[in-house]
């Protein structure tokens, strides 16, 4: 119980601080819908984690609702990785093409 | 080089290359219509030198990678009417005087894209390693991500037709590009020819994990094979 208190507080505090970042336009409109859904996703995850204990048990898993809930975020995390890696690498080519057609640019110039 | 119709452009990316980048273009020069050094964003003389020897550089701002500066090469071919066009190394690892062999099947009309081959009869002296484990693997990736088999999938020497240059655009920065070029190649129904060609060893090149520049590295070019055919 005490646990997932301190879980809420931490997970208020972050959402306190999405709203100050929202506030002084640190972050786009798309970033801070995204985070506070995550947030509020996790409060309500913590709040019902009773249930989730009766629905990993339903399942078969013999652990409990916490041990779920990190399985999940590895997924998750691994999932973000992913995209991010795609996301560079299209950051890359982008970045190539630029320098390419500064380079045959230049080259025009001369001529 | 008697001059009829075809134009030939011979591409060369160099990176940091500043000792044999000299004695390639007075090699090679003589037996072109126009070299293109691509310059790799080098922090070495690499640039400067090739710039006195009068021939065409282009510079990359940053380094990029071999399949980027090749690209960038050819895209300059292809606003320079180039009919053919050669891809060589900076390294001296290639003869110039195969140059014309490498573009015959394509002045003849036999093929769109020739690539050399060291395994075809020329000899050359491969390091036991990479002819036993690094070679035969490769084919085997190539096979099995790309469906292609040739007997030297990733030799860099070769010339492609004005026709094929149109089709194909590399995206791989890295060393990738040797198997997205053949893959291409076979995506577009190109006629492919393979030409027996030497290659001397100065140094033993890239390795599994580190080669050198952008992308180098038999894992990395695995994994950004992997990554294009996500992408795409």
């Amino acid at each position: 119980m005490i646990q997932q208190i301190v879980a809420l507080i931490i997970i208020l505090f972050f959402i306190s601080r999405l709203f100050w970042q929202r506030k002084n336009k640190k972050i786009s409109g798309n970033e801070f819908i995204f985070w506070l859904v995550f947030w509020i996703l996790a409060a309500l995850l913590i709040i019902s984690l009773k249930k989730i204990d009766s629905f990993v048990a339903a399942l078969g898993f013999s652990g409990k609702g916490i041990d779920f809930l990190f399985y999940l975020s590895v997924v998750v995390l691994f999932y973000l990785v992913f995209t991010l890696g795609l996301k560079i690498e299209k950051i890359e080519r982008d970045i190539t093409k630029i320098v390419r057609k500064i380079s045959l640019n230049d080259k025009e110039d001369k001529n | 080089m008697e001059k009829n119709f075809n134009k030939i452009v011979i591409v060369i990316p160099a990176y940091n290359e500043e000792k044999n980048i000299e004695k390639v273009i007075n090699e090679v020069k003589p037996l072109v219509d126009e070299l293109v050094i691509v310059d790799d964003g080098s922090n070495d003389r690499t640039f400067e030198l090739a710039e006195k020897q009068g021939v065409t550089v282009l510079r990359h701002l940053i380094n990029r990678g071999q399949g980027a500066a090749l690209q960038t090469g050819d895209e300059y071919a292809l606003n320079n009417q180039a009919d053919i066009v050669v891809h060589f190394d900076a390294d001296g690892q290639f003869l110039p005087r195969e140059i014309k062999e490498i573009i015959l099947p394509i002045q003849n009309g036999e093929a769109d894209a020739v690539f050399g081959s060291r395994f075809l009869g020329k000899k050359s002296e491969i390091p036991r390693f990479k002819k036993i484990i690094i070679y035969p693997l490769a084919g085997l990736i190539n096979k099995i991500l790309i469906n292609v088999s040739l007997t030297d999938p990733q030799n860099g020497f070769r010339a492609l037709s004005r026709k094929a240059l149109e089709k194909i655009t590399i995206e791989n920065d890295g060393m990738a590009h040797c198997s997205e070029i053949l893959y291409k190649v076979f995506k577009n129904k190109l006629i492919i020819k393979e030409v027996p060609i030497t290659v001397i060893y100065h140094d033993f090149g890239q390795g599994l994990f580190k080669g050198r520049g952008r992308g180098t590295g038999g894992f990395r070019i695995i994994k950004d094979l992997l990554l294009a055919k996500l992408m795409n």
